[in-house]
């Protein structure tokens, strides 16, 4: 990312919606931004980290992002300005600290910024954040461009400090990630020194009447939202069709309403500040409208408020017709698109309208898969993950007994698919694969006799793993964990981690690396090279015929990205024609049928396997499943 | 060029029905006739799986197995026994001729299981160029028998006495005859691996088993699983490499288990749970479609009972006579009714087994 601190105010820029979050939050003036990485919400902090020598602010990965929140809030105890970054997941790892620091307030301007992920594109949920809002009686604001996520992000600060509370924005996917025409502001020129008054506390009780507080600031953010500007309405005075949006949709709403033709009848209530919600805005708009369709991302949420604010007065407005999810207008699934609303819109106006083609997408599909390589959703080219999985599976199976495999988050979730060879039985979120094999591993005297692996990432074993790992050594849970460990937060763009020994800006700071840490709590830890099978193998078998305990096997070699940033992997692969069986009895290409590099391709016109030398690394691990000995592994620097 | 896809692995391939009748009901002895044929088929510490489709509807792997059933056992052992001109005799298989024998070389004392004769012969047929190399079978790695390959005497005599566990040692039989080679080759069998054996000289795709020359039996009731005996090894005290182990004949009830710290006896209720499930389906106590089959004596300490099958075992048990590396006696007619009784039983319980799987 670039240093934003760069931008000359007045000139019209083209940021990313996360770059323009970080921009605003670096205009409003912040001193600390923490996160933890996670699509789509990484480059935010990013961002920040590349600004922070400029800014003479600190930017920080967390371990995880309850401890990104906290830390933020402690600056802001102080009087500075802060923000949390994180996905949607993040904000579940935060909760217990939101749903306390409600309570006790904030001093300095805090800022959590959540980046939902609708259709789970890089995520395993597709979870709406904005609960925390409503859950938490939170300030909530959507932007729908660039520009309004710079221009909202300043607004967040000023609202923070206005109410003395926690203020949550909201991006999703497409937000973050889209580029457009920002208008930079300017940088502060200074800011106070942190101080805490020693006669100031920050806490939550007694309780009733602290949550009688945070409420009456609710109260106070729903005045100042009222006149940010945020929420508009564009349409005609009395339209046959309202729509109330929030964030893309709104824009995708405008688009819908040209497509159909229709802008002299349907108006757009976009909503920016989206709780709490601007009641007299929107009674007014419901006095104009019978009809009332809602766009939004992912839940309801919307929806189901307003619906309520009209049953509070429905006597006045009289009978409404509300469409949306509630109504199976929309989906309560997925992205919200274009096509999606113009069939809604259409339906409710009557109109008929027909996008494209009744089987267009599968038209469209099967031109496609004529003209795109053919790809699994699957590990890099020489991706140590593979190679552990490799060894998993052809462990578990020679152990006999079912062994299960519980998961966790992060590239190596991909073991699901057949690229991990479907070798995991089980993902849900950051660390609790541990949990599930810290609770499997006490099944044995109720008379579970499978034998069960873990698998957790070096990123997420400091994130979330450690509470689960202690658990299990408490209470001698009895299951081996295998720690595949790629020394890199690779799954979300290479992000330092505990275990790296480097910051978020770059500068060191202590290794803190997991054997020591296993050892501290009196499990040894071996560690192994995933690239040699052989050894891998046995390793994890020996570990499996262990009686009782937990045992740990840390699966070391780094992410192959990264070593190929590093000079790459020494060796340069070939196929022995004469050797390879090719489809014959007893290997029917194994390898590009079994293993599945991206980087072996079976050569249909030879009926033989071959490298694909573009995609192939050179990482050897081929050589080694090869039951001919067909693929060859030569040095590099001989084959030059 | 293409990747490879998911749809490319057709049904009912020939390692989905080895799952089906032998792996997934537990029935596998471990004996490696599908082992080295294929990288499909793994063996580790004397476990067989096979973790990934294969795809191919024509595998041998399926037709080697001696515990694949197929419509009818009996008439696939006489089908087998009728490829090599021979009959299905009950309950003994083909007899030739049959002997009480021991071995009567020197070196062969002490380690060999009871008379050492099949030692005896198969350093014979090595030396009189009767095979030129033959697969036996040894303890690996974590005491866990495996097959080797051997040339010489020497070989032979490293691998002398039995181990009762499964190891899946025809893994080296596939490996030696996948070589580019022609020299013929021997194996010492159990009853399963002669079956195996039989169907690999007898199969259509695998000419390289023809090869195989010569089969030297041996007689077995029951097999071990080697991480369960192990298990209960060390659950009864025994440290340390098992140099020798036995059942002796009853009343006796016990396994005897000689390490370099002594001799131990694992008693038979110890052992029973471990033997393996696949067994219970065995028909065959003496290798009947072995070349020539050599057991113990019963009552008879140090001696062994040989049975000559075929010709060629029978020339090689004559030739041993007259070099005199084995003596030998008859049978004595109460000790030959014994065994034909307990091959009889064998027959009679595999038989009710498989009608208690296939109804039951």
């Amino acid at each position: 990312m670039a240093d934003l601190t760069k931008l000359a105010p007045g000139a019209a820029v083209l940021l990313q919606g996360n770059e323009a979050i970080a921009r605003g939050a670096l205009e409003a003036g912040i001193s600390l931004a923490a996160a933890y990485p996670g699509n789509p919400s990484s480059e935010i902090l990013e961002s920040l980290a590349d600004s922070a020598d400029s800014a003479g602010i600190h930017v920080e990965w967390s371990a995880n992002e309850k401890v990104a929140l906290e830390s933020a809030a402690a600056a802001s105890f102080t009087g500075l300005r802060a923000m949390a970054s994180m996905k949607q997941n993040g904000v579940n790892v935060a909760q217990d600290f939101i749903c306390n620091l409600n309570i006790s307030g904030v001093r300095g301007g805090l800022v959590l910024v959540t980046c939902d992920d609708p259709s789970g594109i890089s995520s395993t949920n597709e979870q709406d954040a904005r609960f925390i809002s409503r859950l938490a009686s939170l300030p909530l604001l959507e932007p729908a461009t660039p520009e309004e996520c710079l221009a909202m992000m300043r607004f967040a600060f000023e609202l923070s400090e206005a109410i003395g509370n926690l203020v949550v924005l909201r991006s999703v996917s497409r937000l973050s990630h889209t580029r457009a025409g920002v208008v930079p502001g300017e940088l502060p020129a200074g800011r106070a020194l942190p101080y805490w008054d020693p006669k100031t506390r920050w806490f939550t009780v007694p309780v009733v009447p602290r949550h009688q507080v945070m409420l009456d600031k609710l109260a106070r953010a729903r005045s100042i939202m009222a006149a940010s500007g945020f929420n508009r309405y564009q349409g005609p005075d009395r339209p046959d069709l309202l729509v109330i949006a929030s964030a893309s949709s709104a824009l995708y709403a405008a688009e819908a309403r040209r497509m159909l033709d229709v802008e002299g009848r349907v108006g757009i209530l976009k909503l920016g500040c989206t709780w709490p919600l601007d009641e007299d805005m929107i009674l007014s708009r419901l006095e104009k409208a019978s009809h009332v369709l809602f766009a939004e991302e992912i839940d309801p949420f919307l929806e189901t408020e307003i619906k309520a604010l009209y049953a509070q007065n429905a006597p006045r407005l009289g009978v409404m017709n509300f469409f949306g999810k509630g109504s199976g207008h929309l989906p309560l699934i997925g992205e919200m698109t274009p096509g999606k609303l113009a069939g809604a819109m259409a339906g409710i106006l009557g109109l008929s309208w027909l996008p494209v083609a009744k089987d267009y997408r599968l038209q469209a599909t099967q031109l496609a898969q004529g003209m795109a390589a053919p790809r699994d959703l699957a590990f890099c080219p020489g991706c140590p993950h593979r190679a552990s999985y490799w060894t998993i599976k052809q462990t578990l199976a020679v152990d006999g007994r079912q062994g299960i495999v519980s998961g966790d988050i992060g590239c190596y979730t991909l073991g699901l698919h057949p690229t991990g060879f479907e070798r995991v039985n089980s993902v849900h979120c950051m660390g609790s694969g541990l949990g599930v094999a810290s609770g499997l591993g006490q099944l044995k005297k109720l008379g579970f006799k499978q034998p069960v692996v873990c698998v957790v990432g070096d990123s997420t074993f400091f994130h979330a793993a450690l509470p689960g790992l202690i658990n299990a050594r408490w209470n001698r849970s009895d299951y081996v964990l295998v720690v595949l460990d790629n020394s890199a937060t690779a799954m979300t763009g290479f992000q330092p981690h505990p275990g790296t020994g480097v910051t978020a800006t770059g500068q060191p700071g202590v290794a803190v690396d997991v054997e020591s840490f296993c050892r501290a709590i009196g499990l040894p830890a071996q560690v192994v090279d995933p690239y040699d099978l052989g050894a891998a193998q046995e390793a994890l078998y020996d570990a499996l015929q262990q009686p009782d305990g937990l045992r740990v096997l840390i699966f070391r070699r780094v992410c192959a990205l990264v070593q190929g940033r590093r000079g790459g992997h020494p060796w340069r692969m070939s196929v022995d024609e004469k050797l390879c069986r090719g489809e014959d009895c007893g290997c029917h290409r194994y390898c590009t049928r079994v293993f599945r590099c991206p980087g072996l391709v079976f050569d249909e016109a030879r009926g033989r396997a071959a490298i694909d030398e573009v995609v192939c690394v050179g990482c050897g691990v081929c050589a080694q499943i090869c039951p001919a000995g067909a693929i060859k592994a030569q040095a590099k620097e001989d084959a030059a | 060029m293409t990747q490879a896809s998911a749809a490319s692995t057709p049904p009912a391939a020939c390692l989905d029905r080895l799952r089906q009748e032998v792996l997934d009901p537990g029935l596998c002895v471990a004996c490696g006739a599908c082992l080295g044929l294929c990288p499909h088929l793994l063996l580790y510490d004397g476990q067989v799986a096979a973790p990934d489709p294969c795809g191919l509807a024509d595998g041998r792997c399926i037709d080697l197995c001696p515990q694949n059933p197929g419509p009818d056992p009996r008439q696939r052992r006489a089908g087998l026994q009728a490829a090599r001109g021979l009959g299905d005799e009950a309950p003994l298989g083909p007899v030739r001729r049959a002997w009480w024998g021991r071995a009567q070389a020197a070196d062969l004392g002490g380690r060999a299981q009871y008379g050492g004769v099949v030692s005896a012969l198969t350093a014979l047929a090595l030396e009189q160029g009767l095979i030129e190399e033959a697969v036996l079978t040894q303890a690996g790695q974590r005491g866990t028998p495996e097959g080797v390959r051997v040339r010489d005497r020497e070989g032979v005599l490293a691998c002398a006495g039995s181990i009762y566990a499964a190891g899946g040692s025809l893994q080296a039989l596939n490996q030696a005859l996948a070589e580019p080679a022609e020299h013929p080759l021997g194996v010492v069998a159990l009853p399963c691996q002669s079956l195996a054996a039989a169907a690999m000289g007898a199969h259509p795709r695998y000419p390289a088993g023809r090869r195989l020359k010569l089969v030297i039996g041996l007689f077995c009731t029951m097999n071990l699983s080697a991480r369960g005996l192990r298990q209960v090894l060390g659950q009864a005290g025994v440290e340390g490499a098992v140099t020798r182990s036995d059942f002796p004949p009853p009343p006796a009830g016990v396994l005897v288990v000689t390490t370099r710290r002594g001799v131990s006896e694992i008693p038979l209720e110890k052992v029973r749970p471990i033997t393996l499930k696949g067994c219970a389906f065995c028909p065959d106590l003496t290798a009947e479609l072995a070349d020539i089959s050599v057991g113990a004596a019963e009552g008879s300490p140090g001696w062994n009972t040989i049975i000559a099958r075929s010709r060629t075992g029978q020339d090689l048990m004559e030739l041993a006579l007259a070099k005199g590396l084995v003596e030998a006696k008859a049978v004595p007619e109460e000790s030959w009714a014994h065994l034909t009784a307990a091959a009889a039983g064998k027959r009679a319980r595999a038989g009710s087994a498989r009608e208690e799987i296939n109804h039951g």
